[in-house]
């Protein structure tokens, strides 16, 4: 890199702002993904103007640009692939706002989503998307990635609830989007495209969501199926009641196998199908809730119920669910986490291809995840050092893809394409799709700065 | 680097999850300080695209080897393992800092130089001869100002603990007989946490044996300085394995944790069988003697208790200190803190070589004990107790940290 450009770019934001030590760019070259790329600068600017100045110098430059959160992403997203510069949001880390009144808050990017959740649930207000690593990740990686979770079926994902943004444009311009209001059609809806662009229209610097009021109480079922196909039509049948519960999530076979001979809780390991339920809303409502979906359970041929509402008892049918993830990588240690999804009433077909593709190309592809809003995680897991088992794993990641197109569904759920969906994209977008991708991205990115080659 | 450490490498996934839990992160918000970026760069170090080099062993060094990474991890990766490892390999590429290289070659294989040298800050602390201290250049090492390195520098007692007590204790006919392995800070630094163990214990009518010993081996061991690690272990063992023992006590969470892993890193049948007679002083005094205890006053002088990071992990290690100071209601009032199990920041000498980081991670701590309102903070870590001490200082705060068993003795007439 340029000396005399990154002489400017300490002079604008502070040499201790600035990484360029080889070992330590090694340690941004990553994300929760298994694709690298070092970048040649790694900087952390400390506001909206800092981000605008170093913009404007990498279009003069011409130098790429890739905007980073915590770097949990399971896309590749941030991933500095074209070297260039890793820009670290995580310094803008202020809560500027929090309105009881209009229901809303405002934040800096860096500011970590389950933070964010303490923060506004000690108000008695409540922020829906809850992504896995919410510990960690950032509420502008949550943004630039349309981030999900667990309760998505119920509450949406983040795209529902940003109402306006601050954006540095790829040029360098700063810009604003949306507001404060619920409703706005003032022009283009600009936010919406914005959240989920993967950091390759704008760069982040402020975020508006709405907010809801916290639910008041909440119940946990544990419902443990002998065949797949039951839990499947549970899941129908309960929506069908006109019970929309937070979260339905699924564990298979293998991973109720996996989990028990991990935590040794007691899990039954002859039942095909385990759910896991949560209803949530005000006392009345939720006893009336989770009557129904015992009612549907027994229906649906359901072995056993178990009920929870108390925190510690709810905790409690929750480990065998949290415990998937450590359980799994007892298999193979490297798991590659796929979240094509379908449309709900497909579940079962889907989860019957999952099953075929990993008999065929001998992976072990344990099926958990959100029954509910059909964001199945297929897993594999390999040992990334076993070159020919990591082809075959590419060759059923391709295959998981169609069955998920084939039956409606889509490539990516919340992960978003980044680096890994992008030589299937076009499965699903076709030509037209993929050049009107393209002709935005060429309009409001010129010189191709911002995280290029990134999606398409 | 070991094969079995390959496959605790292929474990991370790079989930990122380690950032929530690491202290350093919280304080610099930087990559390279967290297991994540560690193991990045071990694997980078394997495939030899990196070689050992001044900043690596910076990072590599910037760990407090808390383990809270691990606890939290997804996927087990033991982290601590994997950076012990690491600093074996860095000390076989370049050598372990010749300050460093000193101490372990020098005063911890023997326990007799230790002592003198011991005797010799001792001196120099009371006597004020500063110019001694100042003329070695030893201070020079740590990058930090003169004034605060004296002050974080330990108090030497200017008798070593071990050679003011008689090797037995002498009991008629004892319940139970106990060998006490000391650790160098009680024996040179705390000799009243030694005094306070043996009142309690044989009070309770139990034998102890205070054999000849060497340091664990953890300060060389922390540092990749494998061999002395092994020697110290070794020689412990040989003075231990023949005594006609129950349990061997501890009131150091350290030098347990370091005995608790004897097994593995002698592999011998000797390490195995004394490594489960190994016991913390309070689980000792809990699920053993099963204490009872008659405070002497109604004083109802609020202590809250800091976790040890080597000892919450270990059986009973959060409970038993805690259920032993609700034993000395009403004379003390146990309230809990928040961030009770967060690190301190002591962590060996990580408080001498990354002063400023380590009093920005007690920093924390510090104020959760403001806000119990407890005027003691007890804790069942020596090293633990020397940092809290120091930070409680420098804020200016009147709390003063103790060992528990300090506590418990003052029951005792």
């Amino acid at each position: 890199m340029d000396s005399t450009y990154l002489k400017r770019i300490i002079k604008t934001i502070g040499k201790e702002n600035v990484i360029t030590e080889y070992e330590d760019r090694i340690c941004y070259s990553y994300d929760g993904t298994f694709q690298r790329g070092i970048p040649e600068v790694v900087v952390f600017p400390g506001n909206t103007g800092e981000v605008a100045e170093i913009i404007k110098l990498a279009n003069i430059e011409h130098i790429p640009v890739s905007p980073r959160g915590a770097g949990t992403g399971l896309s590749g997203g941030s991933i500095p692939e074209a070297h260039g510069i890793a820009l670290v949001l995580t310094r803008m880390n202020k809560i500027k706002e929090i309105s009881k009144e209009d229901l809303m808050a405002v934040v800096e990017p860096g500011v970590i989503t389950g933070h964010f959740h303490q923060e506004i649930e000690k108000m008695g207000m409540f922020y829906p998307p809850d992504p896995a690593s919410l510990k960690t990740c950032t509420m502008g990686g949550n943004v630039a990635e349309n981030a999900g979770g667990p309760r998505a079926f119920k509450y949406g994902v983040t795209k529902d609830y940003v109402l306006g943004l601050e954006v540095v444009t790829p040029t360098g311009e700063i810009m604003r989007t949306g507001g404060r209001t619920v409703k706005n059609v003032t022009g283009y809806d600009l936010t919406r495209l914005l959240t989920g662009s993967e950091g390759t229209l704008g760069i982040i610097t402020e975020i508006t969501v709405r907010l809801l009021p916290k639910p008041k109480d909440k119940k946990t079922a544990l419902v443990y199926f002998d065949q797949l196909k039951d839990a499947a039509k549970t899941v129908t049948s309960i929506i069908y009641e006109g019970v929309i519960p937070a979260t339905i999530e699924l564990m298979d076979r293998v991973t109720i196998n996996c989990v028990e001979k991990y935590t040794k809780q007691g899990l039954p390991l002859d039942v095909e199908a385990i759910l896991l339920m949560e209803v949530d809303g005000s006392p009345a409502q939720v006893a009336e809730d989770i009557q129904i979906i015992e009612d549907v359970c027994k229906r649906n041929n359901c072995r056993n119920t178990e009920i929870a509402s108390a925190y510690e008892e709810r905790e409690r049918l929750w480990k065998a669910r949290r415990a998937v993830s450590s359980a799994i990588v007892q298999l193979k240690p490297t798991k590659i986490s796929e979240d094509a999804t379908v449309p709900r009433s497909k579940i079962p077909e889907m989860v019957k291809s999952l099953k075929e593709i990993g008999t065929k190309y001998q992976l072990h592809l344990p099926v958990f995840g959100h029954a509910g809003d059909g964001n199945l995680h297929p897993n594999i897991l390999a040992d990334k050092n076993d070159h020919d088992e990591m082809e075959r794993v590419e060759k059923a990641v391709g295959e998981i893809f169609q069955a998920a197109l084939a039956l409606g569904g889509t490539l990516s759920g919340e992960h978003g394409i980044g680096i890994m969906k992008k030589p299937y994209l076009q499965w699903e977008l076709g030509e037209v799709g993929l050049n009107y991708l393209r002709a935005i991205k060429k309009a409001v990115d010129p010189n191709n700065i911002l995280n290029p080659g990134k999606i398409f | 680097m070991e094969y079995k450490y390959q496959d605790i490498l292929k474990k991370c996934s790079r989930c990122g999850g380690c950032q929530a839990h690491c202290p350093l992160f919280a304080e610099t918000g930087r990559e390279p300080y967290v297991a994540r970026g560690k193991i990045e760069l071990i694997e980078n170090l394997q495939a030899s695209n990196i070689q050992w080099n001044d900043r690596l062993a910076e990072i590599f060094s910037t760990c407090l080897l808390c383990g809270s990474c691990s606890e939290n991890c997804p996927n087990e990766v033991e982290v601590v393992k994997l950076v012990q490892m690491s600093r074996k390999d860095l000390m076989a590429a370049r050598g372990l800092p010749i300050i460093k290289k000193n101490i372990f070659q020098h005063l911890l294989k023997y326990d007799g130089r230790l002592k003198t040298v011991g005797k010799l800050l001792a001196f120099y602390q009371k006597s004020g001869v500063q110019k001694l201290a100042r003329g070695t250049g030893i201070l020079s090492l740590f990058p930090m100002q003169l004034a605060e390195k004296e002050r974080i520098l330990p108090r030497i007692s200017g008798k070593a603990f071990r050679d003011t007590y008689p090797d037995e204790t002498g009991l008629k006919s004892p319940r139970l007989k106990v060998a006490y392995f000391t650790g160098c800070v009680t024996n040179l630094v705390t000799p009243k946490v030694g005094a306070s163990v043996l009142k309690v214990i044989n009070s309770n009518n139990v034998e102890v044996i205070i054999p000849k010993q060497y340091c664990c081996g953890v300060p060389a061991l922390a540092s990749g300085e494998i061999g002395v690690g092994k020697f110290l272990a070794e020689e412990n063992i040989k003075y231990f394995k023949d005594l006609d023992v129950d349990y061997i006590i501890m009131d150091c969470a350290t030098c347990l944790s370091t005995w608790l892993e004897y097994p593995e890193l002698l592999k011998s049948q000797d390490a195995e069988h004394l490594a489960k007679k190994v016991m913390d002083i309070n689980r000792f005094l809990i699920e053993v003697i099963d204490i009872k205890l008659n405070p002497p006053q109604e004083l109802g002088i609020k202590v809250t208790y800091h976790d040890p990071c080597h000892l919450k992990r270990t059986p009973g290690g959060k409970s038993n200190p805690r259920e032993l100071l609700k034993h000395l209601n009403p004379n003390y009032q146990f309230v809990e803190m928040a961030l009770a199990d967060r690190c301190c920041g002591s962590a060996g000498s990580f408080n001498l070589t990354h002063y400023d980081l380590s009093q920005k991670v007690a920093k924390h701590k510090i104020e959760s004990i403001a806000k119990s309102k407890a005027e003691i903070v007890a804790s069942a870590c020596p090293s633990c107790i020397m940092q809290l001490n120091h930070s409680l200082q420098n804020s200016g705060s009147k709390v003063e940290a103790k060992h528990v068993i300090e506590l418990v003795a003052e029951c005792y007439k």
